[in-house]
């Protein structure tokens, strides 16, 4: 039993507190501000290159590695510290997000070489997408109508894809389609398809509530062809058969992190409207200091939830019931607390330009992406109960 | 590294106090509610594996362990029967309250007379108000409820200090609205000698938060049995052609329940490691026993709910859950005034807020 952070990654984390401070929460203020996403060409994004950042954790030698060391721990943790100074910049990030997963889950040594080896020292900024969602299916991932027909040498792809993060700047974006809508998820298929590919466009960056810095991009697919060599587990039918539950491990494998991403906007939120308080003489408001404790309080419990799921996973453990746990619970922690956090702000909250404001925005996005709240329940509850398919 | 693994020595402790607990005490739950007491016997074997002395200092002839043990073994008491761990525990944590301010010394003179005496039970009481006044060496007052029919040693801890009454104590039984095995009467204190008095601040705050804190790990273990024991009945009682946890609505509910035990043992985990480290942790205690006094009220209700009608029969065990719960969380100050102790960290503090003793953001300004 150690509850304690070891030194390296205490170091990490003041790393990440440094750049957080100095550059993430300026400009996520300013992308906030201006209504859109920081641009592919922002110097921002060249300097975290610089900086080693923007990478795969893939190694290059069979397994992944683990993410710089620390595991799943560290990557919860250094997550929320991320998020703590700004999430929608952090998500801006180069490198090839929630399309690694999947690469790494499905991807042969090849497709790992030829997608993520670009990530590996990059010199300039790379990013890789996911598009899972669809106008039709969202947290009903099996209900996908992207369709995959096979051509000679590999496939053609119709569809629309909605709310796929860095999509319009990816060089590539792992896309989900089905060969045969008939066969359910048997009929799933991951594909790697690459910027320029013909067919592939009309890049919608959409309006979001918040989260304002990075782009949440829907597009469409419209006679794109995709080679069999981009057909991620294309020659294995047995991990094909496993590529739509390889898609959702990725999901699974993720999710303590975007537990501990609300934590961190949640943390922003209370020292925000501790400072707020104390500056205005709130602090021995009652009222005012059952409001923060409550926030304190349930964004602690939440961060132990996070730790614990990415601890048993790091352990190679069952965690799906505690990693759906944390993702449940930390999002509607973070978004109480910045209703709270407005209240203590009162009208000035309601001026719209202040950081707990925007975070108030920004956070609801934790319910509902990689599973809203209600999907995790229904993880939960068949961990729990046995809850069969039907119901959820 | 953060690293939830529990040593052997303790998740055989652990293992022990569940064997116990399950094996003996929750088969009698509603005789030793209705006995108000647990019996001889119990309290001989309840001694006898060790879990009696779990926390006491070898002196006493116990094990000297520290306060993550503890907390394991009230959990899993708590989870057959919250009454009967206290009445099990002859110290609970007068034993802290004793070694803070008196050290080994008080420990020799006031513990080891109780610890020697089966069936003998000293008990803190928190005397905010205070209800008890002081005067040439005598106290008099009126505590209105204490889960016990009678005592040997009384501690009595104010914000200042902590003094001790063993004679001219009267019990004026009562029913008591939960923990009934660990008895429940009115305390009159009829010019009571004071036996020792001392005074400091920081002692009798820490001394509060191992009382705040070994209630709270009491309630996790109600509300973890209370939602366990719905769960499995949901999986049995059908309505509308299947299993009730089938239903959506419940399913969620049950997901719920779960989650909110969860999150209120690790804030147990979270203070007690911090004891045992020897980290400030009055905050941690105080902010423990405030989110399990929320959780076990989240968590009872809805456990006697999902039993429908039969809940609120005493045939079933929920609703006696929920009576304990209610109860247990108004021992050691309730939650108001815990909940004001956990802000004052937050009142005190410069800049950011750190959630975690080691968290690096500790003391940065935003
Ligand atoms: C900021 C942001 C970024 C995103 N990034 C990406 C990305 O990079 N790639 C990507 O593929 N997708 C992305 N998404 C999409 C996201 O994954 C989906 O929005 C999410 O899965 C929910 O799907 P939906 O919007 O279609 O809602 P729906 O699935 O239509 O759900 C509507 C409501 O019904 C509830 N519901 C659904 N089914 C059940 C059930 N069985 N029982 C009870 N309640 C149910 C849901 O919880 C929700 O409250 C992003 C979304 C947002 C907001």
């Amino acid at each position: 039993m150690d509850l304690s952070l070891d030194d390296r990654l205490r170091q990490r984390l003041l790393r990440v507190r440094e750049l957080g401070r100095s550059e993430m929460r300026p400009l996520g203020l300013e992308a906030d501000r201006l209504g859109r996403p920081l641009p592919a060409d922002h110097p921002f994004f060249e300097r975290l290159v610089a900086l080693g950042l923007g990478r795969t954790r893939w190694s290059g030698e069979g397994e992944a590695g683990g993410a710089g060391g620390g595991g799943t721990r560290a990557v919860v943790q250094l997550a929320e510290e991320m998020a703590y100074w700004d999430r929608g910049v952090a998500v801006a990030f180069p490198g090839p997000g929630l399309g690694e997963a999947p690469l790494l889950a499905l991807g042969s040594e090849e497709q790992r070489e030829r997608f993520l080896g670009p990530f590996r020292s990059p010199d300039r900024p790379h990013w890789g997408a996911l598009a899972m969602t669809e106008p039709g299916a969202g947290s009903d991932v099996a209900a996908i109508r992207s369709r995959a027909r096979r051509v000679d040498g590999g496939f053609v792809l119709d569809g629309e894809k909605s709310f796929a993060a860095n999509a319009s700047r990816a060089d590539w974006i792992v896309v989900f389609a089905t060969v045969d809508p008939a066969l359910g998820r048997e009929g799933h298929r991951a594909f790697v398809v690459e910027r320029g590919s013909p067919g592939l466009g009309n890049f919608h960056v959409e309006h979001k509530m918040g989260l304002k810095a990075y782009e949440s991009t829907s597009f469409t697919l419209r006679d794109c062809f995709v080679p069999d060599s981009n057909l991620l587990a294309g020659n294995d039918p047995s991990a094909r058969r496993s590529g739509f539950s390889g898609a959702l491990r990725s999901f699974n494998s993720t999710r303590p992190a975007i537990a501990a991403m609300a934590v961190g906007m949640g943390r922003a939120v209370l020292d925000e409207s501790v400072a707020f308080a104390r500056a205005h003489g709130l602090l021995r408001s009652i009222r005012v200091q059952d409001r923060l404790e409550r926030m304190r309080r349930k964004l602690r419990a939440s961060r132990w939830l996070c730790l614990r799921a990415a601890w048993l996973a790091d352990l190679r453990r069952e965690n799906q019931l505690e990693a759906s746990m944390a993702k449940a619970i930390a999002p509607a922690a973070a978004l109480d607390a910045a209703v709270a956090g407005m209240e203590i702000l009162g009208e000035v909250a309601g001026r719209g330009d202040t950081l707990v404001e925007k975070l108030f925005r920004d956070v609801k996005a934790m319910d509902i992406v990689e599973g809203t709240g209600e999907i995790q329940r229904i993880v939960m509850a068949r961990r729990l109960v046995g809850l069969p398919r039907d119901t959820g | 590294m953060i690293d939830f693994e529990l040593p052997t020595e303790l998740a055989l402790l652990r293992d022990t106090a569940r064997a116990f607990a399950e094996g003996r005490l929750r088969p009698r739950e509603r005789v030793s509610e209705a006995e108000r007491g647990v019996g001889d016997e119990l309290l001989r074997l309840h001694r006898e594996i060790g879990l009696a002395g779990v926390g006491w200092p070898e002196a006493l002839g116990g094990a000297g362990l520290g306060a993550l043990a503890q907390a394991l073994v009230r959990e899993e008491l708590a989870a057959a029967d919250a009454g009967a761990a206290l009445a099990l525990d002859p110290l609970g944590a007068a034993l802290d309250a004793l070694r803070i301010f008196g050290g080994d010394e008080a420990l020799e003179r006031f513990a080891a007379p109780i610890v020697e005496r089966r069936g003998a039970r000293a008990l803190l009481v928190y005397d905010a108000a205070p209800h008890v006044e002081t005067h040439s060496g005598l106290a008099r007052g009126t505590i209105a409820w204490v889960p016990a029919d009678r005592l040997d040693l009384v501690v009595v801890l104010e914000r200042e200090r902590a003094y001790l009454v063993a004679d001219a104590l009267r019990f004026e039984a009562r029913r008591g609205a939960g923990l009934r095995a660990a008895g429940a009467s009115t305390l009159h204190i009829d010019g009571a000698p004071i036996v020792a008095e001392w005074v400091s601040t920081p002692g009798a705050r820490a001394a509060l938060a191992a009382a705040r804190l070994e209630v709270a790990a009491l309630l996790v273990g109600v509300a973890r049995r209370a939602a366990e024991f719905s769960r499995a009945y949901a999986l049995e009682r059908v309505a509308f052609g299947r299993p009730i946890a089938h239903h959506q609505a419940l399913a969620f509910q049950i997901a719920d329940m779960a989650g909110a035990v969860e999150a209120a043992r690790h804030l147990v985990i979270d203070a007690a490691w911090r004891i045992d480290s020897g980290l400030a942790a009055d905050e941690a205690c105080a902010t423990a026993f405030v989110e399990c006094v929320e959780a076990s009220m989240f968590v009872a209700p809805r456990a006697l709910q999902i039993l429908g009608g039969h809940g609120f029969m005493q045939d079933h065990p929920v609703e006696k859950y929920l009576r304990d719960a209610r109860a247990l969380g108004l021992l050691a100050g309730g939650v108001d005034l815990s909940r004001e102790d956990a802000s004052r960290a937050i009142v005190a503090s410069r800049g950011a807020i750190a959630l975690a003793a080691d968290d690096p953001l500790e003391g940065i300004e935003a």
